[in-house]
């Protein structure tokens, strides 16, 4: 291939001045030779001749020769990798529909050059159209707008025109712009997007589109939870019945609201009010029973995870006699702002003699509500305080099994010694002993009345919960006035403080032991002689701080509150049902051992889903805890003999993403009408535009056509010739 | 678990009258933090024997009429001992100006009633009124923010265990208690009634004749002591909301 060229190196502007000027020079001579009578057309030839000489070796032609190639046009192919597209189509599932049409363009393309990328809320990735692969970069939704934009900033040569293949269910741009607000929204790409629609028609499905709050969830405060329910794919809901539930830990799950739905063919929403009455991570299930012919099961519930806050503490303290030990918790629960306190405390047994003659006018006594405390109101209560109280003296034993439900249902319980607690009590064997942490003897003394200084355990030196009191007071305790006789420390639960003479078994026996039953936890507390903390010679020193430092530890871990867990558990990212998931540990500061992580599923039957011990090997830890199964679950972390870190979370069967199960192909038909596109289904890919090759130079080389040394000769001469016969001419 | 293995409150009671005697540093379980009014010596304040022994009758009247847990040995503390700080309880009872406490013994009052402690100011001479001001006096010392203000009768004391409109001792006395309040609790309560004159025994008898009511006062005075116990052990437990609407109708009632 050979073109013209002038001399390297000059510019249009140079080139086109001297043809300017040489042609302003040969006006002259033209002018000049029609008012001479004498001159005639040798002179205006010479001139014109001089005129190219001089043009000649002014401008330097060149002879151009080029080598080239043609390449195929940059196209981008985007593939939604939005978990919403593992719903079905027509014919099998979205995404591999998806894949089979991105497939189907490269195939066809392969003059192209295409780069696949998968696009979800994140950043782009780079897709093998391997189905199994891809399957762990499965997003919440579908950010187009954002791949756009991103797509724009890619290195190298710009894309000739972007194929988006989806079902249309993006979350940007939304559903319901106009034109120009859409176009604007797609960022102008300046090339055509095409668009593949994966799915036409919406699967027969009824699901719950929504779950939204109003405000935050306050432990036993009012809930309202709107939860729209939807009806697509031509089945009919008129009536749809939804069910809330509490999912808890080895027990079932606790309905908490129930309603009816009447979607039709559409949507409708249903406020439903529920009251959560424990705090902390609980795990929320809200359900449709949906009519026969439902195609998409996994969104017939949504399983959420409510972060319940509580504003108060609500605490029942029962005592079965007062002592100093009562007044001085009494004193402390009184005094703390954040706590609820109802109170019932045995001032007179059936044996006492008060002297009266009427009981009701000069007595302030009230019968002990027993049966309404441990029954309507029992679940109202964030934690139970028995102290001191004899389960039979008191009849409490027909509520014992009510007490035992609520513990495992997610309730504190805390029982503080005395002659007539634990065994002295009537506890060992009783339902309420399955909650403790410890086990109780039902033989022998049920207490001891030999005085003691307990002793820290290894746990207890560690234990945030005991934190406060080692800090005012190091190793040193006040001495108790005798022990309630404990057994053993029940499997999981942790001794902080023990006996140093009086043994269980082989072991010492414990006297301070917290533990997690189901959902709830528990303590046992031996001693009757914690108020020497705030009033004694050694509490003195610290100006009684170390009761209050106890208390807040024990009612603080109770509760769940993060400064006394020991350590934190999160989720790397929600957990889906079917998808990897992955934890990161932080153990506390300073703490040693192992770490293990136990998973369990909330509900029954107890099933263990993971098992994993660890050594600490820095500040936080990975763990994979491979693919869980739909449920709520609870993640315990434990380090060492350190009291065990709880997380509750849901494990959803495609989460959010599942909600609405209907594509939207018409918005794919716009986005490809606002960019210049074509829209088509994925048997058609064949008709979408391939754009021009584009042609790529490999080698120029110029030559020129004449040297320039006879160029300027040549005008030399031609000039020369021209001036004589100008002269002859009689021209000057 | 058989009744026989149980130590019984009032086993326990009987047995502690028994070792009261002897020199006791330990107690039984149960019993650290069972009531107990112990006499508080401090200046030159000085009780008679009858009045010391009524802080026995004291435990063993609570003992008896009501489920809390009492101590009926004596024990005489003072205000610049640790001793002072093992039971959060104390009575200090006399007839005359108790003089200028040293500076150890204002020291040693304070932090009693600044940990949490409790005393009870019971002038055995109220028709004098000596003892019971020269108390406040010192007391100001050690509390100089927290002047006694006084009590109405709808304070919870007047209804900790019985229901009662008045404080009576050994004499009438005014109808209202003075006390120095801190926080929400009433921390050292001035009595007028000389309360330990009335709970006093002598051989088989009462020490002192109760006046001007007799017997009925006496009985009267009996329960005051015992609703300052409970006061002292459940703090304003009958103040809860739950127990409000049982009173105002039992008050209703009784009027």
């Amino acid at each position: 291939m050979g073109n013209l060229g002038l001399a390297e190196g000059l510019t249009p502007l140079a080139a086109a001045s001297v043809a300017l000027v040489l042609c302003v020079w040969l006006g002259f001579v033209f002018v000049e030779v029609r008012r001479s009578e004498r001159a005639g057309a040798t002179v205006l030839a010479s001139a014109l001749f001089a005129a190219l000489c001089v043009a000649g070796a002014l401008l330097r032609p060149t002879r151009v020769e080029k080598r080239g190639a043609r390449l195929g046009p940059r196209v981008a192919v985007l593939v939604d990798q939005a978990r919403r597209l593992r719903l079905p189509a027509e014919h099998g599932d979205r995404r591999s529909v998806a894949l089979d049409a991105a497939g189907a363009l490269l195939r066809r393309w392969t003059a192209a050059e295409v780069d696949v990328f998968g696009f979800a809320e994140g950043k782009l990735v780079p897709l093998s159209l391997d189905k199994e692969s891809t399957l762990g970069q499965l997003g919440e939704e579908s950010d187009l707008t954002g791949a756009l934009s991103e797509l724009a900033g890619e290195p190298g040569e710009r894309f000739r025109s972007i194929v988006v293949v989806s079902d249309g269910r993006l979350a940007r741009p939304t559903e319901h712009l106009d034109d120009v607000a859409l176009s604007a929204a797609l960022g102008s790409p300046g090339v055509p997007v095409h668009t593949v629609r994966v799915a036409e028609q919406a699967p027969a499905d009824a699901s719950v589109r929504e779950v939204s709050t109003v405000g935050a969830a306050v432990a036993h405060q009012p809930l309202v939870l709107h939860v729209t329910v939807g009806c697509a794919g031509g089945l009919r809901c008129d009536e749809v019945p939804v069910v809330v539930r509490e999912l808890r830990q080895a027990s079932d799950a606790a309905e908490l609201a129930r309603g009816v739905a009447h979607p039709g063919a559409g949507e409708a929403t249903i406020d439903l009010e529920v009251t959560i009455e424990r705090a902390g991570q609980r795990v929320i299930e809200v359900a449709i029973d949906a009519p026969p012919g439902d195609r998409v099961p996994e969104n017939d519930h949504r399983l959420l995870t409510l972060d319940v806050r509580r504003e108060r503490v609500r605490l029942l303290h029962v005592a079965g006699r007062p002592t100093y030990d009562v007044r001085q918790l009494r004193l402390w629960l009184k005094g703390n702002e954040s706590i609820d306190l109802v109170a019932f405390f045995i001032l007179r047994t059936n044996a006492d003699q008060p002297n009266v003659v009427d009981d009701t006018t000069e007595l302030s006594l009230i019968p002990f509500p027993v049966d309404a405390l441990f029954t309507q109101h029992l679940p109202t209560f964030d934690a139970v305080m028995l102290q001191d109280i004899d389960a039979n003296e008191y009849k409490l034993e027909p509520y014992l099994p009510a007490l035992e439900a609520y513990v495992r249902s997610g309730g504190g319980l805390i029982m503080v010694g005395g002659p007539s607690a634990f065994s002295g009590g009537g506890y060992a064997g009783s339902p309420l002993e399955r909650v403790l942490p410890v086990e109780l003897p039902r033989t022998g003394e049920p207490y001891d009345l030999r005085t003691f200084v307990p002793a820290y355990t290894a746990a207890g030196r560690v234990a945030p919960v005991l934190g406060g009191v080692r800090q005012l007071l190091g190793e040193e305790l006040p001495a108790m006035e005798g022990s309630n006789s404990l057994g053993k420390a029940r499997p999981g639960s942790i001794v902080l403080w023990e006996h140093p003479d009086r043994r269980v078994g082989d072991s010492p026996m414990p006297v301070l032991a917290l533990g997690e039953m189901g959902d709830g936890r528990s303590i046992a507390l031996g001693v009757d002689g914690t108020h020497e903390l705030a009033f004694s010679e050694l509490a003195e020193r610290t100006s009684g701080r170390a009761y209050g430092a106890l208390w807040d530890g024990l009612l603080g871990w109770l509760m769940r509150d993060p400064r006394y867990e020991a350590g934190r558990v999160s989720l790397e990212r929600p957990c889906i049902a079917g998808e990897p998931t992955a934890f990161e540990l932080v153990p506390p500061p300073g703490a040693t051992g192992e770490v293990s992580l136990t998973i369990e599923r909330l509900g029954l039957p107890v099933e263990t889903a993971l098992t994993r011990t660890l050594a600490q090997t820095g500040p936080s830890l990975h763990v994979d805890a491979g693919r869980l199964r739909a449920g709520g679950y609870s993640a315990r972390m434990r380090v060492g003999a350190a009291p065990p870190t709880r997380l509750d979370f849901a494990c959803e069967d495609g989460g959010r993403a599942y909600a609405d199960s209907r594509p939207d192909p018409g918005r794919l038909e716009r986005i490809a009408r606002a960019t210049g596109g074509k829209s088509v289904r994925p048997v058609d890919v064949g008709d979408l535009p391939l754009p021009d090759p584009t042609e790529i130079m490999v080698e120029r080389r110029a030559s020129a056509l004449v040297p320039p040394w006879i160029w300027s000769l040549g005008a030399a001469l031609a000039l020369g010739a021209h001036w004589l016969l100008r002269r002859r001419a009689g021209l000057a | 678990m058989s009744d026989g293995n149980r130590l019984g409150r009032r086993a326990l009671t009987a047995g502690l009258v028994a070792l009261a005697a002897a020199p006791c540093d330990a107690w039984a379980f149960g019993e650290a933090g069972a009531f107990r009014a112990r006499l508080l010596a401090a200046g030159k304040s000085r009780t008679d024997e009858a009045r010391a022994g009524a802080t026995s009758r004291w435990a063993s009247e609570l003992v008896r009429r009501t489920s809390a847990p009492g101590r009926e040995e004596r024990e005489v503390v003072s205000l610049d001992r640790p001793a002072l700080f093992r039971e959060p309880f104390a009575v200090w009872s006399g007839a005359e100006d108790v003089g200028a406490l040293s500076m150890s013994e204002v020291s040693g009052l304070e932090r009693f009633l600044r940990l949490g402690g409790t005393l009870v100011v019971d002038d055995a001479e109220p028709e004098s009124g000596a003892f019971g001001r020269s108390a406040r006096r010192e007391i100001l010392r050690a509390l100089p923010e927290a002047p006694p203000v006084r009590l109405e009768a709808s304070h919870v004391i007047f209804k900790t265990f019985y229901l009662l409109d008045r404080p009576v001792g050994r004499v009438l006395g005014p109808t209202h208690i003075d006390a120095v309040v801190r926080g929400r609790n009433a921390v050292v309560l001035f009595l007028a009634h000389d309360l330990l004159g009335a709970l006093a025994r002598r051989g088989d008898g009462w020490a002192f004749a109760v006046e001007p009511g007799g017997a009925e006062q006496r009985e009267h005075a009996i329960r005051f002591a015992v609703n300052i116990a409970m006061y002292v052990l459940c703090s304003d437990y009958k103040d809860d909301v739950v127990h409000a609407p049982f009173l105002l109708q039992r008050r209703g009632r009784a009027r």
